[in-house]
């Protein structure tokens, strides 16, 4: 086979890719006398001809480069490179014999116009290209990889053939083409912006609108992703096919057979290619594929059923019999206008059930657990293949509850429990999230009772020499299933989790848990020198002490008042409490206002007389020691330190002397010097901290960047987000989330929960 | 009458005894051949107070009688002792507003009216104004308070110091501005025990950083054998010194009192009993205490036994030239606490109980807890330890009352940053004490707020710098084991683990002796 293909030139696209780079490797390494040419695009700042001596860096091409001398020599004699993209193909170069195309999109789920760009489009100017370069003295091979999933929806004996249907390939090409753009425009309508900015609205309007804008904007570009994916995937199975995937690829096959009229054309159609049996060495895969992931999650336990029928089969090649049966392909050309099909299958000869799967796969991970964390071996859960719907009950079930539980969670007070209940949450959400997408994805697979005869697949092969066959493997019937599952497969698709693992492990016990010391700063001395750039600014409740509004109000006003008069002001305030939450909730801004609304005639030398002369106590024994030792700590460093609060000035005074800086909010007074329960400035809360921030930073010539914040809630989400190091202080959980999803500084700054603070020798103090 | 102390020597008869460990006590069975020490009975007190106080004002000792010292136009300035003392809380009226009464009537009398009340807290925390009451009593509070005339000190208020000069040893004298430059000092003292009072009245209780870190260091802490004796403790041959100096510039008319066991009011009379010796009421009483104290929260706990008011009886009060009354004091002091111990032994046991001078309203830290049992009660001997040079030392104490943010700020950071690096009272205190002592957040909370000063938590661990330079081990029975180790102590969870723990230190049968105290005693080591 090697002299019928020696002095051939061929053109190989997707390279790059998991096919691609194995035929590459064959090519080179076991027929010598073929030149091959690469359709690479280039990526970033590297160009085609760097991508490919990347390419041929690794290490499975190590020998060939070695025998050649060196990538550039390999290059130079053998390897060709075609800068250009399937998108806008590129004139071929002359004297090419032959071309295989294995470029294409493998994920199952691409947004529509991508499946039809690539699979179709890419296929159809390829094929223009050859025939710019076809004549009839020197026919050019085109071969063509598809997927044996092409037959869609079809059920029992699938012949190597045309796949039998009349959907009309223009219309449907237009249709998809435009999609993208369709759907951007529908995304802008107030119909989904509405619905979106509600949610985001809801969410995050304590932290301010622009938040809650942005949080939108990314909620319609991941309504337009969804979306683009959802009609693709309606499309193809109001059509008979599973997804986009195969429909999109059915289609490319018809572009095929139409130049297939008057050229010479082979359409290979593997099935689920994983990794590599025998060459270039055994288990041999590059990236995850369409199994791996699920094995991996069962490996974890997270995987507790599959929508699968226990004889149901899944149909697995080895990567290095799709190439070896390309490269065959390649060797025995086809006539004019009969276009040969191949299916690269196993199924019909050598069947792998769903069972003996999960057995195999079990007893590799019985014998060999995962057991990099720090709980042991994880426990394997057991398939009953149950049948599909029962899973997906069991499934919709855990969405539902998990659901509920996140909306409880996120209305519970802050707590350790109520963070601890929601980092488990999200976990459980992400592995939900998981098994949706995967169960989704594969539930057509799972269920495809489908047999792909290889039938022409086998003559090729028999037509092979003895040494052919040993250098060409291609006879899926030889694979032993159990062994190449539990000793090949598996430990090839586990062996980089287990060093990823490893690696996190390590971190993990060099991790350097909670807020690095100040650099410069020791034990703090108090001392502070001015004009320095860095800074940390602080929320005041919340943060710096366990305190919040509603009770320091009801410190100042009981103060004044007699015995009924307090239970008649406590009556009131809890009755209004359930309002005042629900406006907490809504906008911090609204809240505090309809807080401050109840100092209306007060004088405000009277609550400062009282403010200094008990409050100071109040607010100085909620102080969590903690804090005001990282605040010194910024001090001793030489930080300039400002303390934001929404609380009023008096409060503040106590701890004025450890910040430069105290911007709180004033209480509006009458001429009489009486509050009118107003403020003479808006409350700085949610963004206007942020933009405020900004300011005084540039007055001060701060840089942000390297500046600190503190805060607890989701409402000062601003705050920590325009500093440059964010430090997130027993936060509410909807911060906690936020701050685990940015790595974000998580500390617990307990305030003090003495039992005496209220305790006095002589009594009642009044 | 009152029975004296006496050591019990454990037998088989012996019932379990009472051990207090902070908010709780518990029923503790020693081994065979423990030696408990008791401390006497409440001797006898003085029948009429008021009359009592009189005879003193009037007959005082080495001095002109009070009226005799009092003058129109004058400057009079009475300082008290604060809140420190008595422990527990006296139950009002107390001692000491009884006896400034007196002083102010004879003063009225005699036409002064430029007279300034005083609280000689130093460097405690500055008292609320609903404790100043209880002290003085509301009529002064009222009549002195609101003017501006009762106050507590203010160690760094600069304005308000004055520096006398110092002594033949360097040690600088600098004390309250207005008390220096009064004509007539009064000092009102409560002499619970036998360390306080003499010149330490006015020479500590009044007086700055400046001049307190002479004597409230390591090294004299460690040379002061004990300072239950003043004849023998370093810290107070400073304070004397300093105090002569002081006399030398004003007039002190020292006002000690005594006095006598009633630690405990009823229904709690039972943990000053005799374990053998309670009726049925007590045992009831004590177990119905116990039963409520396992199920009531630490806070209700706190509550209950911080609301607790002593029910003292006066025995004693003494007035005129400090050094003449300290003398008569002492007498009656060691008459109450003083307890015959023959011998030092390889063990000492002590239970610390919930309040200590520095936690009255707030909490027992493990800071105060150490200083309470290495410091207070350790030293609470004359002659010799009571437990041998290279000894063990058992305590108990839970250790898990946290930190009061509002009255121990630099506590915090002392148990955080310091302890973290070093337990070593002599390399704690040269490495961070001025530090502590100068930083500003701390004064500014010391002098508005009412924390005690940066440095105070240098002093506790200074009181603990005899014991931990005396004995080979520290356990903690009950307690916390991290903060234990934090202090760099070992925690058991039993008395036989901890004796398990210790005989690497003193062997498998060692000699234990256990200080049954609260009420206060002191052992007299032959």
């Amino acid at each position: 086979m090697a002299e019928r293909l020696s002095g051939r030139h061929v053109l190989l696209t997707g390279v790059t890719g998991f096919v691609g780079e194995a035929l590459l490797h064959l090519l080179l390494s076991d027929v010598p006398g073929v030149r091959v040419t690469a359709l690479v695009r280039p990526k970033g700042s590297t160009n085609a001809a760097g991508r490919t001596a990347a390419l041929l860096g690794k290490p499975i091409f190590a020998p060939v480069v070695e025998a050649a001398g060196g990538v550039e020599a390999l290059m130079a004699a053998r390897v060709g490179v075609l800068e250009g993209d399937l998108a806008d193909v590129p004139a071929l170069p002359e004297g090419l014999d032959a071309v295989v195309h294995c470029a294409g999109d493998v994920s199952f789920d691409p947004p529509v116009d991508e499946g039809f760009r690539t699979n179709v489009l890419g296929t159809r100017d390829l094929v223009r290209r050859i025939q710019e370069l076809d004549d009839p003295d020197r026919r050019i091979h085109y071969v063509h990889i598809s997927t044996a999933y092409v037959a869609g929806r079809r059920r029992g004996s699938i012949p190597e053939g045309t796949v039998d249907h009349d959907v009309d390939l223009e219309a449907e090409l237009a249709w998809g083409l435009a999609q993208r753009r369709q759907i951007e425009h529908q995304s802008r309508s107030a119909f989904v912006l509405e619905r979106e900015r509600r949610r985001a609205e809801r969410a995050h309007s304590r932290a301010g609108m622009l938040t809650a804008a942005s949080a939108t904007e990314a909620a319609r570009k991941e309504w337009v992703k969804r979306e683009l994916v959802r009609v693709g995937t309606e499309r193809a199975r109001s059509l008979g096919w599973t997804d986009c995937y195969t429909f999109t690829k059915a289609l490319g096959e018809r572009v095929v057979e139409a130049h297939a009229a008057t050229a010479r054309v082979s359409i290979v159609r593997p099935s689920i290619i994983e990794s590599a049996l025998v060459t270039p060495h055994p288990g041999w895969i590059e990236g995850f594929k369409m199994a791996e992931p699920l094995i991996l999650a069962y490996g974890r336990g997270e995987l507790p059923e599959f929508p699968a029928a226990a004889d149901t089969i899944v149909d697995i090649v080895p990567v290095d019999h799709v190439v070896a049966a390309v490269v065959a392909v390649l060797a025995s050309p086809p006539e004019v206008g009969a276009p040969a099909y191949f299916h690269v299958s196993s199924g019909d000869r050598n069947p792998l059930t769903f069972r003996q799967l999960y057995d195999n796969v079990r007893a590799y991970f019985d014998e060999h657990p995962f057991a990099a964390g720090d709980r042991g071996a994880a426990r394997l859960p057991d398939w009953r293949f149950p049948g599909a719907q029962s899973v997906e009950r069991l499934l919709s079930t855990s969405e539902r509850a998990h659901k509920v539980a996140d909306y409880v969670v996120g209305r519970t007070p802050r707590s350790d429990r109520a963070r601890e209940l929601a980092r488990k949450l999200d976990q459980q959400g992400r592995r939900l999230e998981f098994l949706r997408r995967y169960l989704d994805l594969y539930h057509e697979y799972a269920q495809a009772e489908l047999r792909f005869s290889d039938a022409h697949t086998l003559a090729l092969f028999e037509s092979l020499s003895p040494e052919d066959r040993e250098r060409f493997a291609f006879d899926t019937a030889v694979v032993d299933w159990a062994h190449y599952l539990r000793e090949v497969h598996c430990p090839a698709v586990t062996a980089p989790v287990r060093r990823m693992d490893e690696a996190r492990r390590a971190r993990k016990r060099n991790a350097d848990l909670g807020l690095r010391p100040l650099s410069g700063a020791g034990v703090s001395t108090g001392s502070t020198t001015t004009g320095s750039a860095v800074a940390a600014f602080f929320d005041m409740d919340g943060t710096l002490l366990s305190s919040n509004v509603i009770e320091t109000y009801l410190w100042l006003r009981l103060r004044e008042q007699s015995g009924s008069e307090r239970v008649t002001e406590l009556g009131r305030v809890a009755a209004r409490l359930p309002g005042l939450v629900r406006a907490e909730r809504r906008e911090r801004s609204a809240f505090l206002r309809a807080v401050y609304r109840e100092y209306a005639g007060a004088r405000l030398a009277d609550l400062e007389a009282v403010a200094d002369a008990h409050l100071t106590d109040h607010v100085l024994a909620r102080l969590s020691p903690d804090a005001v030792r990282r605040i010194r700590e910024h001090r001793a460093a030489g930080h300039h330190t400002v303390l934001i609060t929404g609380a009023i000035r008096p409060l503040t005074r106590p701890l004025a002397p450890l910040f430069d800086h105290v911007e709180a909010a004033e209480l509006a007074v009458d001429d009489r010097g009486v509050c009118t329960g107003y403020l003479a400035a808006s409350p700085l809360v949610g963004e206007s901290r942020a933009a405020w921030m900004r300011q005084y930073a540039a007055d001060q010539g701060l840089d942000l960047g390297s500046s600190y914040g503190y805060a607890d809630s989701h409402s000062d989400l601003p705050l920590l987000e325009a500093v440059g190091r964010p430090v997130a202080v027993r936060p509410d959980v909807p911060l906690f989330r936020h701050a685990r999803r940015h790595r974000w500084t998580i500390v617990d700054w307990a305030s003090s929960t003495s039992t005496t603070r209220t305790l006095n020798p002589a009594g009642d103090l009044s | 009458m009152s029975r004296p102390g006496f050591v019990l020597e454990v037998d088989d008869r012996t019932p379990p005894l009472v051990v207090h460990e902070g908010l709780g006590f518990r029923l503790e069975s020693f081994p065979l051949g423990t030696r408990v020490v008791y401390p006497p009975e409440s001797i006898p007190t003085v029948p009429d107070v008021e009359e009592a106080i009189r005879e003193a004002l009037l007959h005082p000792h080495d001095s002109e009688p009070l009226p005799a010292l009092l003058r129109p136009g004058m400057r009079l300035t009475i300082a008290f002792d604060d809140l420190s003392l008595p422990l527990p809380t006296m139950r009002a009226p107390d001692i000491r507003g009884r006896i400034i009464e007196q002083v102010l009537t004879l003063a009225a009398e005699a036409g002064v009216d430029d007279v300034h009340l005083i609280a000689a807290n130093a460097l405690h925390r500055r008292m609320t104004a609903a404790e100043l009451k209880h002290i003085v009593g509301e009529r002064v509070f009222r009549s002195f308070y609101p003017q501006g005339q009762l106050y507590n000190f203010d160690a760094e208020d600069r304005d308000d110091l004055a520096h006398l000069g110092t002594t033949d040893k360097g040690e600088d004298v600098e004390i309250s501005k207005r008390a220096a430059e009064s004509d007539l000092l009064v000092y009102v003292n409560v002499n619970l025990v036998a360390m306080d009072g003499g010149h330490k009245s006015v020479g500590i209780g009044l007086a700055s950083y400046r001049s307190l870190r002479h004597h409230h260091n390591a090294k004299t802490m460690v040379e002061s054998r004990s300072f239950m004796d003043h004849k023998h403790s370093a810290m107070h041959h400073s304070a004397w010194r300093m105090g002569r100096l002081v006399k030398e510039h004003v007039k002190v008319f020292q006002i000690e009192t005594t006095l006598n066991n009633d630690v405990f009011p009823r229904p709690f009379d039972f943990l000053q009993k005799r374990e053998w010796e309670w009726s049925v009421k007590d045992q009831a009483t004590m177990l119905g205490v116990r039963r409520g104290m396992s199920v009531a929260p630490l806070r209700m706990r706190h509550r209950m036994f911080h609301d607790l008011r002593s029910v003292y009886g006066l025995t004693g009060v003494n007035a005129g030239e400090v050094e003449a009354v300290h003398e008569r004091t002492l007498q009656k002091v060691h008459q109450q606490h003083l307890v015959e111990v023959q011998g030092q032994s390889d063990v000492l046991v002590m239970g610390v109980p919930y309040l200590g001078p520095y936690n009255v309203n707030s909490s027992m830290n493990p800071i105060l807890a150490t200083c309470m049992g290495l410091g207070y009660y350790f030293n609470s001997y004359r002659g010799r330890p009571v437990v041998r040079k290279g000894g063990a030392v058992i305590l108990y104490h839970p250790l898990n009352e946290g930190f009061n943010q509002l009255h121990h700020p630099s506590y915090v950071d002392f148990y955080e940053e310091v302890l973290a690096e070093s337990t070593d009272p002599a390399v704690v205190g040269e490495k961070y004490e001025q530090q502590f002592a100068q930083d500003p957040w701390y004064i500014h909370l010391y002098r508005t707020s009412h924390a005690y000063h940066g440095v105070h938590p240098f002093y506790m661990w200074y009181w603990a710098a005899h014991a931990m330079d005396h004995v080979d081990e520290v356990i903690w029975v009950g307690a916390d084991r991290r903060v234990a180790a934090r202090l760099g102590f070992r925690a058991a969870s039993t008395l036989a683990d901890a004796l398990e723990m210790a005989s690497g230190t003193v062997g498998s049968s060692p000699s234990i002796t256990y200080l049954h105290n609260p009420p206060h005693l002191l052992a007299d080591v032959r």
